[in-house]
């Protein structure tokens, strides 16, 4: 036989499961594409560079485009994150909100099997799950918390900027925190922690993908996850 | 046997002093002095940034606001040796004008006026004659008997409503007033006139700092950058805003502050043999013509005097670890080697120990420690700083322009030499050297536009802003001359950051508690033999302590 | 002695001010107060018909530059209604008095005005056990500042020392300095930060108080929103250099001399609460980014550990001053990356092993068919 019968035959012992919906996939594509650019935006407000020099003011408005940049962007990942939160009451189990709350036994014992098989290389039972691990659960559970706290303190600083309720409703985090220098500075640093999430996000995904072979890279483009039979009847009973 | 009296607060002075002097058959047989508000900003800026301290230092005052700044920038540019910029250095010496011009005024009419002049006896004035009198004594154009008479009507209004307001429970009609009534009036229209122009001749703050008080200064230079064909720059508007500035100063205390002390002194000549204190007198010099590092390009020269003695001037050496050391015997802190040694700046320490008594209390004991000021001497001798300092060291010098304007005025008020050692001279010294500082700021002034006019335009040295360039270890000396009297900053930087920080400032010199060898200082020792007439009523001894021009938030710090 | 008091528009006239020196006043203090125009009559009928208020003034751990500002206010007549049409009855820089005379003067105000007057603050007050960190008259001033506030009807607290504590309070706050409302329970306090305020605004806030008989409108933070509701940055003047990210890249350049924005030199101006770009300081002539230098920030709580002041963020909290936050998260950055090179390298190694084991796998399957 030849190696393409091998693989025919193998597909007969897959399982293939839906695990992402098209909400969900569209949720974290756009929200990659919102937090790409609050990065790269957000970068260059702190650090402009020298672009110009020996212009008049009244012929540019570069830095004021990147800001306005930067508050689009940040509509659409409010939104958009508004949006996820919808579809974890809506969608399906995979996507619904208890698979990131890290509160159940379980979920724990779980968690520390992931850390010492994934993190740590060592040796143990292979992992079978088929929404997220928990240790990546729990990695977005804290992202949804900075994505919160980036969100309060983004719009306590542009409450200086309007006087519309929206954005006047956030400005109790100013005083609490010391201040709109303070806030400045960990609405600047939370974006390391994003800058970082996202490095180890990627890496695992393609790490799982390769190590376990069961689509995790184009599940969050297609929506599919693979598992040979048997394992997923025995996970889904 | 002696009475104690307590003046706390002392008022119509920067900040918490308090005075406790014995009294015996009439005069002060000791006296003791005591700052009462601690900070602690030495500990403060430890660890910070060396281009920032200027502007913690320069809340250590708000009155004489700038100096500290001005100390604290070049103590950081000698540390790090940057020379700064001929413009910036005239726009440094231009703030420093324009604060002594306007210090030195506030002083006069809103500090220390009150002690000399009795505001309810200017009531009774006759205003023609107090116009006559003003007349005689300058062009000032507000003169007019209308001009006192309306003022006259003003003041009666006041005192009749009943609310005193400022002027509540003063001294008023104790017989060491002397003053005629008419020139009682003159006086309090000054007073009025000196608060509405003092707050102008600091635009010149404003200008170049940005705000006043507490003006922003930059290591390196100033911030304020010279472009003569733009708006937002250092132009010609703005340039000849200052030159107004300064030339209205000129005629204010040409017109008004010198005619003034004139007219009044006079009347207490008597003051001339009293209050003079220490012997010794210490000026670091400014007003550099040629950069900080040509001492003797100075306008103020730089020189001690010993034992008034005005045929010598000695040397000072800032970074000479023998001569300037500060003693905390009697003060409320604790050296980490005993309380008994003095100690060289760099190797300062402001450890707070608070001996007592606690609030409230009704003295203090002044056996122990019983003051937040520590004590600094030179050379182990206490020292008198400020205007008299300062003139002294320019008469002695042999400085002409020193020598004319004193020489000329002892004449006027027929006096010797020596009535300038006293309360008198010191408030004398003041106003004369607000007349040169006014002559000079035309200099610098015009030594600015033509710098600009040649094609100067610099501002600031920026080699040395980046910490990546400095030494890992620097140390600095900082010197100035405050309205009040010699200032200096001394730093220690390292990696980068402030390792050490220590301010001995005017009002320390003169304020300070004993030292371990029991020496008094400046304002301690003016007080010993003066007559108090009324205990209850010690405006002889506010007086005296009134012509140091007392600044207690700087002497702590 | 016990006429009854002036009022201000009588106070005024004796002066020799005529009728329209005096609607003059009353018009510019309705500007600073942000008045329309119609409000004007109120503003002068409020100042012809109330006597003059008993005001006391309290100096603690201060530098005093509050006071000179105070005094460097320019509209004319603003002095003299301050020194004159209020009545000040106690104020240490000012009062002729000293000693136990003055102190006659703060008490006759407060026990025979009990109540009625207005506490003004200047300085910050040692508390717990460092109470003698400040004493005037042998009294502590946190012993004082209880006294007077009990009766006070309104309390102002001056500049940053006063309300957040200033510069004594910067870290390490050795003498365990405390702002005003930190202390004070219970009385409305109006917070005039700034090191110093503007003159002018804190005439304002006086004249406000005086000419309604009432505080003015304040922010969450208790500071009146007339004078910092907006960010020195909206107001500032060099704004459009901003936008269009024209910056001075170091003091006294190119840049600099075409007066663009101060940002990278670390301007504080957009995290800054303060009427500076409007109101301007000593009658409107300037404001430190005109002058060249960014703003400090000195009207905001906590500004002296916001600093280095020359980078528009503060230092890494515990990292030293040359930490900036891009600096840490750079060192973090580069420790994940290596973390994960290092994760990778071991998991390849493993990897081939697994890879080989399922080669194995699939060749036995394929033999066995
Ligand atoms: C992942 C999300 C976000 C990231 C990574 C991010 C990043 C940044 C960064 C690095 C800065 C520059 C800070 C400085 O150095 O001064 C900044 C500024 C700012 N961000 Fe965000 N941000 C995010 C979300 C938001 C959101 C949701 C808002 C809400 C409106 C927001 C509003 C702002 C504002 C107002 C500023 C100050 C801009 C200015 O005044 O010019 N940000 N952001
Ligand atoms: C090439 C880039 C990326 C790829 C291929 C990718 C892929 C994936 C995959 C496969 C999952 C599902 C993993 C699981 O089941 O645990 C996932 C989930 C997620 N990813 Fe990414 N990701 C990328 C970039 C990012 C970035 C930059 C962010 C945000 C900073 C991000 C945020 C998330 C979040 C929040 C989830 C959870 C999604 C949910 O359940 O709603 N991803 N991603
Ligand atoms: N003493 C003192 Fe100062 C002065 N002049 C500073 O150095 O007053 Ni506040
Ligand atoms: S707030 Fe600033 S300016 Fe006012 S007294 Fe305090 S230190 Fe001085
Ligand atoms: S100079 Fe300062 S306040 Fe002005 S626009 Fe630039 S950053 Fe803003
Ligand atoms: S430093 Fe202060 S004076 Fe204004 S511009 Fe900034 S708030
Ligand atoms: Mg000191």
């Amino acid at each position: 036989m030849t190696q393409t019968t091998t693989r025919m035959m193998k597909w007969d012992n897959m399982r293939r499961v839906y695990v992402y919906s098209v909400p969900t996939r569209i949720f974290h594509w756009l929200n990659v594409l919102a937090i790409l650019t609050l990065i790269l935006t957000g970068y260059v407000i702190g650090n402009p560079p020298a672009l110009m020099s020996n212009k008049e003011a009244s012929f540019g408005y570069w830095f004021g485009t990147i800001r306005f940049i930067h508050f689009v962007a940040a509509i659409i990942f409010v939104l958009n994150f508004i949006f996820r939160i919808y579809i974890s009451f809506a969608g399906n189990k995979y996507e619904n909100w208890r698979s990131f709350l890290p509160v159940s036994k379980r979920f724990w014992k779980s968690f520390w099997q992931a850390l010492k098989l994934d993190i740590f290389q060592m040796k143990g039972k292979e992992m079978i799950i088929i929404g997220h691990n928990p240790l990546a659960s729990f990695t977005y559970f804290i992202l949804f918390i900075v994505f919160i706290f980036q969100i309060i303190s983004g719009f306590g600083m542009y409450a200086a900027m309007s006087d519309k309720a929206i954005y006047q409703a956030f400005v109790w985090i100013v005083p609490l925190m010391g201040g709109d220098a303070a806030v400045r500075f960990w609405h600047h640093m939370a974006t390391w922690f994003f800058v970082i999430f996202s490095m180890f996000h990627v890496y695992l995904v393609f790490y799982h993908d390769s190590v376990e072979g069961r689509g995790m890279l184009s599940s969050m483009a297609g929506g599919w996850k693979f598992f040979k039979k048997d394992i997923y009847l025995k996970k889904e009973n | 046997m002696s009475e104690r009296i307590v003046i706390d607060p002392i008022t119509r002075i920067e900040g918490h002093l308090r005075v406790e002097v014995e009294i015996q058959d009439g005069k002060v047989v000791d006296a003791y002095s005591s700052g009462t508000m601690v900070r602690l900003l030495e500990e403060i800026v430890k660890g910070r940034d060396p281009r920032d301290i200027w502007a913690y230092t320069s809340r250590a005052c708000g009155v004489c606001t700038t100096v500290h700044s001005l100390s604290s920038v070049r103590a950081v540019e000698d540390a790090l040796d940057i020379i700064v910029p001929p413009n910036a250095e005239l726009v440094r010496n231009l703030m420093f004008c324009a604060q002594y011009l306007q210090d030195h005024v506030v002083h006069f009419y809103h500090l220390h006026a009150l002690d000399w002049v009795d505001i309810v006896n200017a009531l009774k004035a006759d205003p023609e004659q107090a116009s006559q009198i003003a007349r005689s004594i300058s062009n000032y154009p507000k003169s007019s008997p209308r001009y006192f008479s309306d003022l006259q009507k003003r003041l009666t209004s006041f005192v009749d409503s009943g609310q005193l307001g400022i002027f509540a429970n003063g001294y008023w009609g104790h017989k060491a007033y002397k003053l005629p009534a008419e020139i009682n009036l003159i006086a309090v229209a000054h007073y009025l006139e000196a608060l509405e122009w003092q707050k102008e001749i600091i635009k010149v703050h404003t200008i170049f700092g940005g705000k006043n008080p507490h003006p922003h200064y930059l290591v390196g230079g100033m911030a304020c950058s010279v472009n003569i064909n733009e708006v937002n720059a250092i132009n010609a508007e703005r340039l000849a805003h200052v030159g107004t500035l300064f030339k209205e100063a000129k005629r204010f205390i040409e017109q008004v502050y010198i005619p003034d002390v004139l007219a009044v002194a006079p009347y207490y000549l008597d003051w001339g043999a009293i209050g003079g204190g220490l012997e010794n007198y210490m000026a670091y010099g400014d007003l550099p013509t040629n950069g900080v590092r040509d001492i003797s390009s100075f306008k103020f020269p730089r020189g001690v005097i010993i034992g008034r003695n005005l045929s010598e001037v000695k040397d000072i050496d800032a970074k000479d670890e023998e001569q300037f050391k500060e003693f905390i015997s009697h003060s409320w802190y604790a050296y980490s080697d005993g309380d008994q040694v003095g100690k060289f700046p760099w190797y300062g320490e402001t450890k707070m120990n608070f001996t007592g008594p606690n609030p409230p209390y009704d003295q203090l004991n002044v056996e122990g420690k019983y003051s937040w000021v520590k004590t600094p001497r030179w050379n182990g001798y206490p020292m008198e700083v400020g205007p008299l300092a300062r003139m002294l060291v320019g008469y002695a010098s042999g400085r002409d322009e020193f020598k004319d304007i004193v020489d000329s005025t002892l004449q006027k008020l027929n006096v010797p030499v020596d009535a300038l050692f006293s309360t008198l001279g010191r408030t004398a010294a003041r106003a004369l050297e607000t007349q040169l500082v006014a002559n000079w700021s035309m200099e610098f002034f015009d030594q600015l536009i033509s710098n600009i006019k040649n094609g100067d335009e610099r501002m600031a040295n920026t080699e040395r802003w980046d910490p990546e360039t400095w030494p890992l270890e620097a140390r600095g000396v900082g010197m100035t001359e405050a309205p009040r009297g010699a200032l200096a900053h001394w730093i220690v930087i390292k990696d980068g950051k402030t390792d050490n920080y220590q301010l001995v400032v005017p009002s320390t010199w003169n304020s300070s508690p004993r030292d371990p060898e029991g020496q008094m200082s400046a304002y301690e020792a003016s007080l010993i033999g003066t007559p108090v007439e009324d205990p209850e009523q010690p405006v002889e001894i506010i007086r005296t302590i009134h012509s140091f021009d007392p600044c207690m938030a700087c002497a702590v710090h | 002695m016990t006429k009854q008091a002036n009022t201000l528009y009588q106070e005024i006239r004796q002066k020799g001010y005529s009728r329209r020196d005096f609607m003059k006043f009353c018009s510019t203090m309705a500007a600073f107060i942000g008045i329309e125009a119609h409000g004007i009559g109120r503003v002068a009928h409020a100042l012809e018909t109330k006597p003059r208020p008993p005001v006391v003034w309290m100096h603690f751990q201060e530098c005093t530059c509050c006071s000179e500002s105070f005094i460097r206010s320019s509209h004319p007549i603003v002095a003299d209604i301050l020194l004159d049409n209020i009545s000040l009855n106690y104020t240490e820089t000012l009062q002729a008095a000293s000693g136990h005379m003055a102190e006659k003067s703060l008490h006759d105000t407060i026990t025979n005005h009990h109540g009625e007057y207005i506490l003004l603050v200047e300085g910050s007050v040692p508390t717990g056990d460092q109470e003698y960190c400040c004493c005037i008259g042998g009294r502590s001033a946190l012993d004082i500042l209880k006294e007077v506030a009990e009766g006070a009807k309104a309390i102002i607290a001056w500049g940053s020392c006063a309300s957040n504590g200033c510069v004594q309070a910067a870290s390490p706050n050795p003498t365990s300095a405390t702002p005003i409302h930190k202390i004070i329970k219970g009385k409305p306090i109006v917070k005039v930060p700034g090191c110093p305020p503007i003159g002018e605004v804190m005439a304002g806030v006086i004249v406000h108080v005086l000419t309604f008989d009432r505080l003015p409108e304040l922010d969450s933070s208790g500071r009146p929103k007339a004078f910092y509701s907006r960010r020195i940055h909206d107001t500032c003047y060099r704004r459009p250099n901003y936008d269009a990210g024209l910056f001075v890249e170091s003091f006294d350049d190119a840049n600099a001399k075409k007066g663009y924005c101060l940002y990278k030199m670390g301007c504080r101006g957009p995290v800054t609460y303060n009427a500076c770009g409007v109101t301007r300081w000593n009658n409107g002539v300037g404001f430190p980014i005109q002058a060249g230098h960014g703003c400090i920030g000195c009207s905001e709580a906590n500004f002296w550990d916001n600093g280095p002041f020359y980078r528009h963020l503060a230092s890494f909290p515990g990292f030293g001053i040359e930490s900036t936050a891009d600096k840490v998260g750079l060192v973090a950055t580069g420790a994940t990356a290596v973390a994960i090179a290092a994760h990778a390298t071991l998991s390849t190694i493993r990897q081939r092993k697994n890879v080989q084991e399922k080669v194995d796998e699939s060749k036995a399957e394929f033999e066995q068919n």
